[in-house]
């Protein structure tokens, strides 16, 4: 009751520490407002905002991390600084750079409201943002659905296309499926951290302290186990993928190419806050703790090594280059996950954060050629979606050699040739597992790999020693587009060979305290 | 006899299992839809039941972020539900397979 008491007097804001979170949410409503008044010229505007809004808030959180006093943790735990936070929230901010870079042309060649698509962009972000930085699963559960509500109007954006529309609604119902799973973990797990004396918490790091207590451990089990099932829908592992080639086919391509990279990573940052530091590995194998920690982690190594294979073994036969990204998206998950079970098996903080690290890189140096190789995907298939096939891709490699040989390279890194950034990232992922004695995951991740190779080099031989029957009129490379296709072919070369600076940045502070309240 | 703390949750726990399969078997988009919000007054059931039983208040708190939530879900839910009926004159999910699965 003194807790309630104290907490009721000091509510502990400290808005610094959501500084990245508030300038993203203003921006979104400024755009709306910009969006209502202005003039059919100056639509623009709202694009240019949104990218300064962007950069402002990524400015933000590396000034919170290179400063990094005060408090760790604000409104009573509600929100934490660390290290996952800070390189997620730079990953969402890349992703959405990006994604608003790919979109301009297409906005023009679709005639769709720009300002909506900026405003709705940018709640996205926000609510990816909120979930790297969420230290309770109120918040977890808050920035799931302002991303969540966010992306389901994105995926229907082409409102008279059918394809679109199928997309969205099959988001939406499994969306909302998967977030009431969540939902039902989170309520069993505050009736289960309860003890004798104390009410039942929602916060990660007290979650943690009071496994042992529980006075019902079978519903801690459970509520563990739906969490699983909804953050598992949420990041498309294998068996709980289903939706994700249907609703990425059907999406419009540039917001594809966001849902591939970003939401993905936000599901990935709160699944690993939630499960890495709410139910810690244990010293005492034999408690509730142990238990508790050996049944997710068994579960999720399982899963890691079903979800690389699906995707793989799946993504040979599509037809479709977009439902061929969406099986790689999928396979990308399952090597996430291998850092993820490292990072869950790892007994000392500065191993734990190593294999956090991993995950983080994995998924920045994945945004980066996912989002590259979707620019090209859109301007290719021009307005409507209408070329994505991969036949429509026949011997365009000397007809367009700027896209073919981008799209090329975009396609070696995500298969894992060294020099670039997908090796990079695969290499830091299964040295971790190496290094937490999962060898049999990092195999399954090895052959994976191996037979990935033929569907990526298979749209290689395509674009280069296919004879083309059908007229090719090469699209035109407007300079947002350009300018993205810059920015990721940067990333391949410079994450590919000089990771170390990011590797630092995103582990600058390996000792990752959540010991609050 | 006085209700106990798991009469409510296996009352909830019914409720939200109806939930679960009302969203696998039910063909209707809009019958899927109203077996998710009832998966999620389910959960809502849960937080009221533990935060009266713990005399905390910050279950029944949730509950109103729940609410909240699942009426924002619920009008851009919607919004997609008459967007695709304007385009193809049906609700049943069968006839939403252009995309195959």
């Amino acid at each position: 009751m003194s807790l309630i008491a104290l907490q009721a007097t000091n509510p502990d804001i400290n808005l610094t520490l959501i500084a990245p979170e508030l300038i993203i949410g203003i921006a979104g409503v400024l755009v709306m407002m910009i969006d209502a008044f202005a003039r059919r010229g100056q639509r623009w505007l709202t694009g240019g905002l949104s990218i300064v809004a962007l950069i402002a808030a990524g400015g933000a959180s590396i000034w919170l991390g290179a400063g990094w006093r005060g408090a760790r943790s604000a409104f009573n735990g509600m929100i934490v600084l660390d290290d996952l936070r800070l390189s997620f929230t730079l990953i969402f901010v890349v992703v959405s750079i990006l994604t608003i870079l790919i979109a301009a042309a297409w906005i023009d060649i679709e005639k769709l409201p720009a300002g909506e698509f900026h405003a709705l962009l940018l709640f996205a972000t926000c609510g990816m943002m909120l979930m790297a930085s969420a230290g309770d699963l109120v918040i977890v559960f808050l920035g799931l659905e302002i991303l969540s509500i966010a992306t389901y109007v994105m995926a229907g954006f082409r409102r008279t296309d059918v394809r679109s529309n199928e997309s969205s609604l099959k988001y939406f119902i499994l969306g909302s499926f998967a977030s009431a799973f969540l939902l039902y973990g989170i309520a069993l797990i505050y009736g289960a951290t309860a003890t004798a004396t104390l009410p039942g918490t929602t916060n990660i790091a007290t979650i943690a302290g009071r496994l042992n207590h529980s006075l019902y451990p079978p519903l801690l089990l459970a509520g563990a186990a739906m969490l699983l099932v909804g953050f598992g829908f949420k990041i498309a592992t294998a068996p709980f993928h289903v939706w994700t080639p249907d609703v990425y086919e059907g999406a419009p391509t540039p917001v594809t190419a966001f849902m591939a990279a970003g939401p993905k990573a936000a599901g990935f940052a709160s699944f690993m806050r939630v499960f890495v530091f709410g139910f810690p590995i244990a010293t005492a194998a034999a408690s509730t703790a142990g238990y508790t920690h050996k049944s997710w982690l068994g579960t999720l190594a399982i899963m890691a090594a079903l979800t690389m294979s699906v995707g793989n073994i799946v993504a040979i036969v599509q037809n479709n280059v977009k439902r061929m990204l969406a099986y790689s998206s999928i396979a990308h998950a399952g090597y996430a996950l291998v850092g993820f079970v490292a990072a869950g098996a790892a007994t000392d903080a500065e191993q734990r954060s190593a294999a956090l690290t991993s995950v983080a890189f994995y998924l920045l140096t994945y945004a980066v050629m996912n989002m590259g190789a979707f620019a090209i995907v859109t301007l290719i298939a021009r307005g409507n979606d209408r070329r994505t096939a991969v036949e429509d891709y026949n011997g365009i490699g000397f007809l367009s050699p700027v896209l073919a040989f981008s799209l090329s390279l975009f396609l070696l890194s995500l298969l894992g040739m060294p020099l670039t950034a997908g090796f990079m990232g695969k290499v830091m992922v299964f040295t971790t597992a190496v290094r937490q004695g999962y060898l049999w995951l990092v195999v399954i991740g090895v052959l994976n790999t191996a037979v990935s190779a033929y569907y990526y080099l298979r749209l290689i031989i395509v674009m280069f020693f296919r004879e083309r029957n059908t007229p090719w009129d090469a699209p035109r490379l407007p300079v947002s587009v350009a300018l993205a296709l810059v920015i990721t072919i940067a990333g391949v070369f410079y994450l590919g060979l000089f990771p170390g600076r990011v590797l630092n940045a995103f582990g600058a502070h390996p000792s990752i305290s959540l010991s609050i309240r | 006899m006085t209700p106990q703390l798991s009469w409510y949750l296996a009352l909830s726990a019914m409720l939200f299992t109806i939930g679960v399969v009302g969203v696998l078997i039910k063909r209707n988009v809009i019958s899927m839809f109203m077996c998710i919000e009832l998966m999620l007054n389910a959960v809502n059931l849960t937080f009221v039941a533990f935060s009266s039983f713990f005399h905390d208040v910050s279950g029944q708190l949730f509950v109103f972020i729940v609410m909240t939530v699942a009426a924002a879900e619920a009008a851009v839910g919607l919004g997609i539900i008459i967007t695709i009926f304007r385009n193809r004159e049906s609700l049943d999910v069968d006839d939403a397979s252009v995309l195959k699965l």
